[in-house]
């Protein structure tokens, strides 16, 4: 069940991915229990929870990097588990990943890198290549920076040229995986602004993963609350603040103790003090 | 009991991963018509696995070379047939440690290097990146430096041998005195094209098998930094062994 706080007036009522009852596990161990949700055209949807709890396998889902072991995705209108990989990567092709660290190629620089997919699928003549290249660069701020190496670029930076790659096929749907972690508070709001922007400026519909409450949530039109496998609540961020439910309380007010307990299971303290060997 | 069981379960990996090995090599050899047509990216692997693999086989190859020449230049004189000296390095340089020798250094050299260099690109999700960029990485990335190493290999192996003669020479002529008419004749009169082939053969079929030992070791290495330095160890040790299994298997074909 999963309680739908409030319609967002902004986003457009159609879906473009659309899961339903989605199951995953590994090794026996369940990841996902049953999640059902929607990300609409041209929104930005934040998918939050706790560390370990599948929002980074549900990313691998929508992008069908997994196969799911029971229930449906569907990306603009195709579900995912009935394409061939041929089909599969020309869906790709209209989406965009951001990975956690950037996941730059180390062996080209700032240009190639961001080159890479035009050169890959595109036989576009050098001069409107580098004009593609330079625009998009230029989008995330990093033109002057595109003779270096990924080696030499701070994190912000890579994850500001990953974003550039990411766009440069002229995406539909930009997915982003953690993409504050480990940023410092100017390179965050640096990226923080360039998700929004970006979303508005080439209408495309972003879905961030992301567990860091106070920013994202500044930015998303919709949030989507995972815990232990299940969406425990979805709907704008206001709602999801004024939320009285006690697990959603806890995740969104930071709240050290709750229904996530502090304590890891542990037995009896004075049996385990005394086990000495 | 655990014995048993224990044998079982590295059976069955033995097993498993000797599956995993024909199935891998035939997903690479299936994709080398499409990487066929961007030379560019071969020749790029060529350098790395060949052009920079050149100086320790270039020295190695002189210094067994060298020791060929002292080795032989003692056991022959035994006999009394010195002269002979340039038969007996160039056969054994041609057919037997040309190819070995050089397929260890290459596996040392440049197959740990493939490995180290694709299994961090596992690790930091580059394959993955381009996974999602619609660039299948086995074309992209695994493919070229397959094929570059099955290039550089007998390159290698050859230039082993040139230089390894070229040291035996150094000892055996300039210092042990054999007389050069005697060195090189019996060389050229000894040495058949067949033995040129057999050394070629082998050092081709070395070529592919670090390679291929090398990219799948890197391309399934766990993503984590104690992953990649046990796949970059094991590529070694597989390559070596297989190498020196192979070597057997083949003299005893073509011999």
């Amino acid at each position: 069940m999963t309680p739908e706080l409030d319609a967002p007036a902004r986003a457009v009522r159609d879906a473009v991915v659309r899961i339903r009852d989605l199951h995953y596990s590994v090794n026996g161990r369940a990841i996902l229990a049953g999640v059902d949700f929607e990300v609409r055209r041209r929104s930005v949807t934040a998918i939050m929870g706790p560390s370990g709890t599948g929002k980074t396998t549900l990313l691998r889902l929508i992008t069908g990097q997994l196969r799911p072991a029971r229930g449906q995705v569907e990306v603009d209108g195709q579900d995912l588990a009935r394409l061939s990989r041929a089909a599969l990567f020309a869906l790709r092709r209209r989406m965009g990943m951001l990975f956690q660290q950037g996941a730059l190629l180390t062996d080209l620089d700032v240009y190639e890198n961001v080159a890479f997919p035009l050169r890959e699928h595109t036989r576009l003549p050098e001069r409107l290549l580098r004009h593609v290249v330079l625009t998009k660069l230029q989008a995330v701020g990093l033109r002057g920076a595109w003779r270096l190496m990924p080696a030499e670029l701070s994190g912000g930076m890579a994850r500001r040229v990953a974003l550039a790659r990411a766009i440069v096929m002229d995406p539909q749907i930009l997915i982003y995986d953690e993409p504050f972690v480990g940023l410092d508070p100017v390179s965050l709001g640096v990226v923080l602004r360039l998700i929004r922007r970006l979303n508005d400026a080439l209408g495309l519909t972003s879905i961030v993963v992301s567990h860091d409450v106070r920013e994202i949530t500044a930015v998303a039109d919709h949030c989507c609350l995972l815990s232990s496998g299940r969406v425990i609540a979805a709907g704008p961020p206001r709602a999801l603040q004024a939320s009285d439910a006690a697990d959603v309380r806890q995740f969104v007010h930071g709240l050290p103790d709750g229904p996530v307990p502090f304590h890891y299971p542990a037995p009896d303290y004075a049996a385990q003090a005394a086990e000495v060997h | 009991m655990r014995l048993a069981r224990d044998l079982a379960a590295s059976l069955l990996a033995a097993v498993r991963s000797v599956g995993g090995y024909t199935l891998f090599a035939a997903r690479v050899l299936a994709a080398v018509p499409g990487a066929l047509p961007r030379p560019g990216l071969v020749i790029a692997q060529v350098y790395n696995t060949g052009a920079l693999s050149l100086v320790i086989i270039m020295l190695s190859g002189l210094f067994v070379g060298m020791v060929l020449g002292l080795q032989g230049f003692d056991l022959l004189q035994r006999f009394g047939s010195e002269e002979s000296l340039g038969t007996a390095a160039a056969l054994s340089l041609l057919k037997e440690l040309g190819p070995v020798v050089t397929a260890l250094l290459f596996a040392g050299r440049a197959g740990t290097a493939l490995a180290a260099e694709i299994g961090l690109m596992r690790a930091t999700d580059q394959l993955a990146a381009m996974e999602m960029m619609a660039v299948d990485p086995l074309r992209r990335v695994i493919v070229p430096r397959f094929l570059g190493g099955v290039i550089a290999m007998p390159l290698l192996a050859a230039i082993f041998s040139m230089i390894g003669i070229f040291g035996a020479q150094l000892i055996g002529v300039q210092l042990m005195g054999v007389d050069p008419g005697h060195f090189w004749s019996q060389m050229r009169a000894a040495v058949e094209f067949g033995d040129v082939m057999e050394g070629a053969i082998k050092s081709a079929v070395f070529g592919a098998l670090c390679s291929l030992i090398a990219v799948y070791e890197g391309y399934h290495a766990v993503p984590t930094a104690e992953g990649v330095g046990r796949a970059t160890t094991r590529s070694v040790v597989i390559a070596s062994v297989i190498v020196l299994l192979v070597d057997y298997l083949l003299t005893a074909v073509m011999l």
